[in-house]
């Protein structure tokens, strides 16, 4: 009874089953050909993600064929339309399904290895899987609703709601995202770049997360930037870091007190005994005071010796000579005060001893009282060190080039001497010293060195 | 806890400046208080007498006067309670607050804000026992220095550029003081600014200007208070009211306390400022002007030397006729005396403002403890 029944419809029985037969050949020489053709395409781009998109659609693309064949060969065979139709709704859910599948495969592997490249943590990794998951398993459910019948509408305003709740929470962290794929996609800015904003922030960039990007500052705090922010902001980007120095520079500051010693002249002999027996600190407030408290006006090369001598003695002469005298030739103040006392004593020779300044105009010796102290200013290396020229304040300034100079007895800058034995940048260093800092104004002495240094590093 | 101590809480540069520092220190986190001296009006004649011999001027002091003084004093350190860390005296009347030393410790400090570059040595010789006694003393200017077994410094007073008689003001209010005390606009204006007191000079300024009014069309305004440590100063208006003698081109203006907005306006709508002080302790209304970057002659007298550079900052004159000399230059001369306000103002920014001046006094506390010339923080 079987065989002649299968006598009778071997034909309707062949058809399906080659049709079947078939659609697997087809599927698996499409499938070689693809493959091959991706293949290339892949070694040619150099794209890290074609090997995990032919591995995850390896195995789903035959099982497509397969699935075709049997909606095929069921369209063909003689069973009764309700089969025909529910045959085919299955095996369309089963493509959705197995689609689905191979979307939350393939993306589960991009997301591993480009989110690591945004300094995304494992959390976030896993967090962006689920949330892909979760939406194409919601995609997947309407769609296999749709094949079925289902009415799909209350789940979709259900959904609409969810997307709107996590829209609103994520508003922020959206955009910062794209700003961050946008920035490693074009490298317009990268890790180690020295990177400068229009709002003043400035230093270098160490990481560049998913959300934000961190920048070193010259006070060595962290700046943590959003990344949408700083596609908006005006950004100077210096490029990579310059050669690091041994010893960072750490930027201190001056300020002072003005101590007086009680001790006063009323003519030069007492100017000149005086002289010689006040601490050197004495000699250096009355040569060097000026700098910090007319700065604002003109370099003023001159002391109060030869201010005293030349405007309440009346001593043209001896206050044109003492005015002469360079402070920058000489290496200690025992030099400039032997130079000082030796110009007073050379003019009493002359015999020039009679003139009294008026009661209440005598010289009044003084010094100052320094306290040092440090400010959040380091440099690593030439940018860092010019950029933070630009912002110390004078008295910084003043402190590593004047007082470290003569009154500390380094014998020459700061600056220099670092540029010299942390930087080795010896020729620098050298220009740096050699530039007469007692000729300008502190604002102008510091313009010369930040152009001296940003010629170097160009 | 910084204690302050002097003689008036209105009137004068010390309690103007007191009531400005004192509210920094707090925002800074420094503890700050400020207590006062109680005194007879016969006792504060007689500082009166200290102040005026201390500044140079012949007095006549009696034993009596010394008596008095220290009867008061002792009343006031029996009285008064000491509770600083620091305990920061101004100017020679409460002096002797400091014989409380060897009892209760701390740290004290005088800060003498008049000038003693020529003192009085009777004078002297009496306060310096006391002043001896302190662990440092303060003056406004290098000359005020004296032979004193312990430290001094140097320390500036200053202004306050936003409080009334310093901040911007518009001109309508500047016009609305004009009118209130009938000055016409109509001539250039010079002003000086100061207490009715025989140091200011009052009526060396009036021979000054009259001096200069003999060539060039212009009016002078005189305008002061008085302070309540200073029983002259009625005396002395009187006398210069009597010297001006109805000059319609001369305004002698008897400013009430509390009137910082009509100074600053009188300061801002003249043409020159002058301060021809005989002795200046610093001369706080020579900052002010500078600060309005107006051309100023002043006396080359105590701290006026620090403020006015001669032809940088303004003019610094040594007499009458020196005043008058340079008070036409600057009137005939409108761009140098721009350029001169302009210097003048540049110097105060950054030499005479308050925050440099609440700088060295921490610096000065610092410096308490610390002997040693170079201080690293």
């Amino acid at each position: 009874m079987m065989v002649e029944w299968l006598i009778d419809n071997w034909l309707k029985i062949t058809v399906p089953v080659l049709a079947f037969l078939g659609c697997y050949v087809v599927g698996l020489w499409v499938r070689r050909v693809i493959h091959n053709a991706f293949e290339r395409w892949g070694s040619r781009v150099r794209w890290q993600g074609s090997k995990s998109v032919m591995e995850a659609v390896h195995r789903p693309f035959l099982f497509w064929f397969l699935i075709l064949g049997v909606v095929i060969a069921i369209q063909v065979s003689v069973v009764t339309p309700e089969v025909k139709s529910i045959t085919t709704r299955a095996m369309g859910s089963l493509f959705v399904l197995s689609f689905g599948w191979l979307v939350i495969n393939l993306f589960g592997q991009l997301l591993e290895i480009y989110l690591p490249r945004l300094k995304a943590r494992w959390p976030t990794i896993t967090l962006a899987k689920n949330v892909i998951r979760a939406t194409v398993v919601i995609v997947c459910a309407l769609i296999i609703f749709e094949i079925w019948g289902i009415p799909t509408s209350p789940l979709l305003v259900l959904i609409a709601v969810a997307i709107l709740a996590a829209a609103l929470v994520l508003r922020n962290a959206a955009p910062n995202l794209f700003a961050g794929l946008h920035l490693s996609n074009t490298q317009q800015i990268k890790v180690g770049d020295y990177i400068k904003l229009e709002t003043g922030e400035q230093g270098y960039v160490t990481e560049i997360s998913w959300h934000n990007t961190r920048i070193k500052a010259l006070d060595e705090s962290i700046i943590i930037v959003p990344n949408n922010r700083l596609l908006q902001f005006t950004v100077v980007n210096y490029g990579h870091p310059l050669k690091k120095a041994i010893e960072p520079f750490r930027f201190q500051s001056r300020t002072y007190i003005k101590e007086l010693t009680g001790l006063k002249a009323k003519n030069l002999r007492e100017l000149v005994d005086t002289l010689k027996k006040v601490p050197d600190s004495v000699i250096y407030y009355h040569t060097h005071h000026f700098l910090e408290e007319h700065h604002y006006l003109i370099p003023e090369p001159s002391n109060d010796f030869a201010i005293w001598v030349n405007d309440l003695l009346g001593e043209e002469v001896l206050g044109e000579r003492l005015a002469s005298v360079n402070t920058f030739e000489f290496p200690n103040l025992g030099a400039l005060r032997e130079r000082i006392v030796v110009i007073i004593e050379n003019h009493l020779a002359e015999g020039c001893n009679a003139r009294e300044a008026m009661p209440g105009r005598e010289f009044c010796f003084m010094k100052s009282v320094s306290v040092v102290i440090p400010t959040p200013y380091v440099a690593h290396d030439l940018r860092e060190f010019v950029e933070a020229l630009r912002k110390i304040s004078l008295g910084s300034l003043y402190f590593h080039v004047f007082e470290s100079r003569l009154r500390l007895g380094r014998g020459l800058n700061d600056f220099t001497i670092w540029l010299q034995d942390s930087l080795q940048e010896n020729e620098l260093g050298e220009e740096i010293a050699r530039l007469d800092p007692y000729t300008y104004t502190l604002e102008g002495l510091r313009s010369a060195f930040i152009q001296l240094i940003e010629k170097r590093i160009q | 806890m910084i204690q302050n101590i002097n003689s008036t809480f209105t009137g004068g540069g010390v309690a103007e400046i007191l009531s400005r520092m004192l509210p920094l220190l707090e925002q800074l986190g420094v503890d700050a208080r400020w207590n006062t001296i109680k005194g007879s009006p016969e006792f504060f004649q007689v500082t009166k007498k200290f102040h005026n011999t201390l500044h140079g001027r012949q007095e006549d002091i009696s034993a009596t006067d010394f008596d008095l003084f220290l009867e008061v004093s002792q009343q006031n350190i029996r009285e008064m309670e000491l509770n600083g860390d620091i305990i920061f005296v101004h100017d020679p009347q409460p002096v002797t607050m400091v014989s409380r030393k060897k009892e209760i410790g701390r740290r004290w400090i005088w800060r003498c804000h008049i000038d003693v570059s020529q003192p009085n040595q009777k004078v002297w010789s009496f306060l310096e026992p006391f002043i001896v006694q302190y662990d440092a003393a303060v003056f406004s200017a290098p000359s005020f220095s004296h032979h004193l077994p312990i430290r001094q410094y140097l320390i500036s007073p200053s202004i306050d550029p936003l409080s009334d008689k310093n901040k911007e003001l518009s001109q309508q209010t500047i016009d609305s003081v004009l009118e209130k005390y009938a000055i016409p606009k109509d001539k250039p204006i010079i002003t000086q600014i100061s207490r009715f007191d025989y140091l200011k000079d009052p009526v060396g300024v009036i021979q000054s200007f009259e001096m200069v009014r003999k060539s060039i069309d212009c009016r002078l305004v005189f305008a002061g208070g008085t302070a309540s440590d200073d029983p002259e100063s009625e005396k002395v208006l009187a006398e210069v009211n009597e010297r001006a003698g109805g000059n319609p081109d001369i305004h002698i203006l008897l400013i009430p306390p509390e009137s910082d907005v009509e100074i600053n306006a009188l300061q801002r709508a003249s043409t020159v400022i002058v301060q021809k002080s005989h002795r200046e302790g610093f001369g706080l209304t020579v900052t002010e002007a500078l600060w309005k970057a107006k051309p100023v002659v002043a006396s080359a007298v105590g701290g006026i030397t620090l403020q006015v550079k001669n032809k940088f900052t303004g003019l610094l004159s040594y007499g009458i006729e020196g005043t008058a000399y340079a008070l036409r230059r600057l009137l005939t001369n409108p761009e140098y005396a721009r350029w001169l306000g302009q210097n003048g103002r540049e110097h105060v920014r950054y030499n005479f403002l308050i925050t440099r001046h609440l700088r060295e006094y921490m610096l000065l506390f610092l410096a308490l403890d610390h002997p040693q010339d170079i201080i690293y923080l």
